[in-house]
């Protein structure tokens, strides 16, 4: 790492990056203008009334905050008042113990920017202009074109800036980087960039717009990659100082003092992957890309690898050791084959958008310029716990597993879709916001004339979370196994075992943790239940979409907040050995020890479980496993095949936490003894001790394979 | 040893491990068969000794609740393996070590992680106990194995009949093959038999067997640990052109069950990581 990203790097961590609001007056008879007319407006002034973050050792720069005064971008929201009264109301807060409101993650396409510049995005807004006619599309049209000029006045006041700092300062080196970064913003964004460093400086003036995820990072650079090493006008470790200053924008994107500082989650992007050619996407830059940086001691982004069948051995190697040598865990797995099947076949994605997508935030898949279609949350558990504690007399008299099972599906479906009428009623509240800025670098927005709050975006999918899915399966089991097949119990008796939270039923409930044929140990009992409970929600969800015409796909994993708690809390005793109240499960794995055959039973179960890939929303498959099985270099390479094995078999995602069961509880006990000490949460990483009791004690009961 | 019901071989197994790192090349499943002809002094698996299933009882897990008699009289006094107090036992006090497999059972364990061995180029491994002790079913399920396109090794003490060799050689890969000691008194004193027959059929071995043959030496304190032993076992399976020899340090990871049995659990101590580098350096890598 070179002498500027080390003093950059110092700035970063101790929060003084962080770009700055400056407080904007605006003019009262703004009120009298037309809405969208008032709202760009200020957006504008917003804008050009901001001061750009620049250092000395700077050598891009651009990146701007909003602070809530006016509609700002799409990821944060700030200014969005629909939504803010939206989260006010649901957000973290459970409704029928079925459904909460979440966050959104999103990508912009940063190829329009690239290709064209903000220039070429204005054509676009007057060809649209063109074809709209409704004042309402018009006025939209007019309200982005006010704030693409506002980007460019924008850049050229950053220009200004750093002529002015370039000559106060000596070093000549900085003072050079100073002056090539004034006179290239003078072109750049406006103009599309034609080198490596000016693509670089857009992505990083332009991630004000959408300050969430830079997406597929590594194709869209390459080009200019490419072409720079290629003439000789751009050397690696030139390359890898570009990364590392755009890698502490993202960083610095979000306040020290906030929690998510140390969370990945923040900004996520993809490497890898099939192109659109169908060839795999992995480059020079992607390994560039990756090697810088995990060099900087930073929490933020996060990267995954997109798999392919075409990805050599050497790269998924390669990628997992530099995992193994992060200490700030930022490295994760995707299985494009799985995913590609799922967006083509069951969202009729065309295959060259369908490539395009990147996971976001914990795991959510985006595609290139789009959001995600929703992102609340589902108790998928709460349908059984109904009809046990509820509707007892529906399954009583059931005389095969199968009569069961028809009528656990009819209840599993009815919450389900009302999941999905929640799940819609958010995004109608949401839609009640025009976004004006995001709007811009998504796709379609401008051709559809609709915000990207809207629906404006054609490609994307609708993915809501469901937890607790292994507690379905597992309930499943039981009663397949226990009642019907092996006749341990009756289910009256399993019924009123439940009824009184398994008090005087001690021994029903120790048979069953200890027999069980849980989900995760590759046995035929649980694989059938497993696989047959995702070929059902295949059948049920696939010709369906959500308000916008995005296709339904099948969410589990968690985010930061605690879900799976609060759904738990009002979630009665379940068949798979829950009491009352007790926490749901996330993501699609086990935990408590209920995986008793070992890594390689577990990551079959998993694999074998949705040959469809209904569950290609956002999903997430944490494994603990013993820090030998990746530390010890002859392990490590066996852990390798083991891990493209699963991937080859139809695992969709992985990522690894090697902490002992013993350190996570003596680090529960003394926080600050492993203040250092950092796990893989649900799609993020962060320090175990800064978690709440709900998730560390999840990690916890997860179980560690040997 | 091998049973036989109504012309269905079985074997007794007390485990199937998935996903193993060791006894042998890539990613493997080792399969351990119950009964030895051995009695290793430092056996860190002692429920694999005897045959017959057997009933571990973990002392130090058990709150003396009373569920497992509540369940079964015959839980402590006359426990005829019914298996009820092991389902009952909420502590995980009691278990019941061993179970007898069909090849079909095994085979169809075996073959779901076969996707592992062919990327990782591993395999099964049949250990024990001594698994040569059921010739009649390893070389069916070793055929079996190899018919599947299985890697197969076989994990052997080597203290059986030659001809139990003869069975299985044509259907395995790989023999894992343990010397203990080199010299007779000596070996007679830590496992209860003696050599020669070990030797002697590692000799045959090493000259008929066209695959490979991997040498895995124990290394105790106190009993073979010395330079002289070690090097008098070095220039041995030098002269039959063994090289590769793998020494194994001792370890204590097996006391546990000891208890569980109600034995008294060896007091070796653990070779030194020094001490495993100098014995390392007589053997032809």
């Amino acid at each position: 790492m070179t002498e500027r990203i080390q003093r950059l790097t110092e700035l970063t961590l101790q929060g003084k990056m962080y770009a700055d609001t400056v407080k904007t007056v605006y003019d009262e008879a703004d009120l009298l203008l037309p809405r969208q007319q008032m709202e760009s407006k200020r957006i504008c002034e917003y804008i050009l009334n901001q001061e750009p973050k620049l250092t000395e050792y700077s050598v891009l720069t651009g990146f701007f905050n909003f602070d809530g005064s006016i509609v700002g971008d799409a990821f944060r929201r700030g200014g969005h008042k629909a939504t803010q009264e939206a989260f006010h109301l649901f957000y973290l807060k459970p409704i029928d113990n079925l459904s909460t409101m979440e966050w959104q993650h999103a990508t912009a396409d940063y190829t329009k920017i690239l290709n064209r510049g903000i220039c070429g995005i204005i054509e676009d807004i007057d060809e649209s202009l063109r074809n709209h006619t409704k004042s309402e599309q018009t006025e939209f049209l007019l309200a982005l074109k006010r704030v693409a000029d506002a980007l460019i006045g924008w850049a050229h006041k950053c220009s200004r800036r750093a002529a002015a700092l370039s000559l106060t300062v000596s070093n000549e080196e900085y003072r050079n980087n100073l002056q090539k970064l004034s006179k290239t913003l003078l072109r750049v964004p406006e103009k599309a960039p034609e080198s490596f460093y000016e693509a670089v400086l857009c992505i990083y003036l332009c991630f004000s717009a959408d300050p969430d995820s830079v997406g597929t990072l590594d194709r869209y650079l390459y080009p200019f990659y490419k072409k720079d090493i290629e003439n000789g006008t751009l050397t690696r470790e030139e390359a890898a100082e570009y990364l590392q200053e755009l890698f502490l924008m993202l960083q610095a994107a979000t306040p020290v003092q906030s929690n998510n500082f140390t969370r990945g989650g923040e900004s996520h992007f993809c490497i890898g992957g099939y192109l659109p050619s169908g060839e795999d996407g992995f480059t020079e830059l992607s390994r560039l890309i990756v090697e810088s940086m995990i060099e900087l001691p930073t929490y933020i982004p996060q990267v995954t690898l997109r798999w392919t069948k075409k990805t050599p051995r050497e790269v998924f190697r390669f990628v997992l050791d530099c995992e193994r040598h992060d200490p700030h865990k930022r490295i994760a797995f995707q299985n494009d084959e799985k995913r590609i099947m799922a967006y083509t076949e069951i969202c009729h994605i065309p295959f060259e958008r369908a490539v395009g997508y990147t996971t976001v935030g914990c795991n959510e898949p985006a595609f290139l310029g789009a959001i995600i279609g929703s992102n609340s949350k589902i108790n998928f558990l709460r349908s059984t716990e109904r009809l046990f504690h509820e509707k007892a007399n529906l399954i009583e008299k059931a005389e095969s597993f199968d009569a069961f099972f028809d009528v656990f599906k009819k209840e599993l479906f009815s919450d389900l879709e009302r999941g999905y009428e929640y799940d819609n009623f958010y995004n109608k509240q949401r839609a009640q916001d025009i976004n004006y800025v995001s709007s811009l670098v998504f796709n379609d927005c401008i051709e559809n004339a609709t915000s990207l709050t809207q629906g404006g975006g054609n490609t994307a999918i609708a993915s809501p979370m469901c937890l607790g899915i292994t507690n379905v399966i597992d309930s499943l089991c039981v009663v397949k196994q226990f009642v019907f097949d092996e006749k341990m119990f009756t289910m009256s008796e399993l019924i009123t075992a439940l009824h009184a939270d398994w008090r005087g039923y001690e021994d029903l409930h120790t048979l069953i943790l200890k027999r069980g044929k849980f989900f995760g140990n590759d046995d035929d009992t649980s694989n059938c239940v497993a696989q047959r409970l995702y070929r059902e929600l295949y059948e049920f969800l696939k010709d369906k979409t959500n308000l916008y015409g995005y296709h339904w796909l099948i969410g589990d994993l968690l985010g930061y907040n605690i879900h799976h708690k609060w759904f738990g809390n009002h979630t009665r005793a379940t068949p798979d050995g829950r009491y009352n109240g007790d926490m749901l499960k996330f993501g699609l794995g086990q935990s408590e020890g209920r995986d008793r055959e070992g890594l390689s039973a577990l990551l079959n179960a998993i694999a074998k479980v949705d040959p469809n890939g209904i569950g290609c929303g956002s999903t997430v498959t944490n494994i603990t496993i013993d820090e030998q099985l990746i530390k010890n270099d002859a392990n490590f390479e066996k852990t390798v095949d083991l891990l493209l094995t699963y991937f080859q078999n139809g695992g969709v995602h992985f990522q690894l936490t090697y902490v002992s069961k013993k350190d996570l509880l003596c680090a529960k006990e003394t926080p600050d003894d492993y203040k250092h000490l950092r796990v893989r949460v649900t799609g993020f990483s962060d320090y175990f001790v800064k978690l709440n009791d709900a998730i560390q004690n999840d990690i916890i009961a997860r179980t560690e394979q040997k | 040893m091998t049973m036989q019901h109504s012309e269905i071989l079985t074997a007794t197994v007390f485990d199937i491990q998935r996903n193993s790192y060791v006894d042998g090349p890539g990613i493997r499943t080792t399969v351990f068969f119950k009964g030895c002809n051995l009695h290793c002094a430092w056996c860190h698996n002692p429920e694999s000794q005897c045959a017959a299933p057997q009933m571990l009882f973990y002392k130090n897990k058990c709150t003396g609740c009373g569920k497992c008699k509540e369940k079964c009289p015959n839980a402590l006094e006359t426990c005829d393996l019914c298996g009820k107090c092991t389902m009952y036992c909420p502590h995980d006090a009691r278990e019941i070590c061993g179970k007898e497999y069909t090849m079909d059972e095994m085979l169809r364990e075996i073959v779901k992680d076969k996707a592992f061995y062919d990327n990782s180029g591993g395999g099964v491994t049949f250990s024990g106990g001594e698994c040569m002790l059921y010739p009649d079913f390893l070389a069916e399920i070793l055929a079996a194995c190899r018919s599947s396109g299985i890697h197969t090794a076989v994990d052997t003490a080597g203290n059986v009949p030659f001809s139990h060799f003869e069975q299985v050689m044509p259907y395995t890969d790989l023999f894992l093959y343990d010397i203990k000691a080199f010299s007779g008194e000596l070996h007679r004193s830590g496992t209860g038999v003696e050599n020669n027959q070990i030797l002697e059929n590692l000799t045959r071995l090493s000259k008929g067997f066209p695959g490979d043959i991997l040498i895995r030496v124990p290394v105790i304190p106190g009993f073979n640990a010395d330079p002289a032993e070690m090097g008098r076992i070095a220039t041995f399976l030098a002269s039959l052109g063994l090289s590769g020899t793998e020494l194994l340090p001792y370890h204590r990871l097996g006391e546990h069950k000891y208890a569980a049995l109600g034995q008294a659990a060896p007091t070796y101590r653990v070779p030194t990581d020094e001490e495993m580098t100098a014995f390392r350096t007589l053997f032809v890598q």
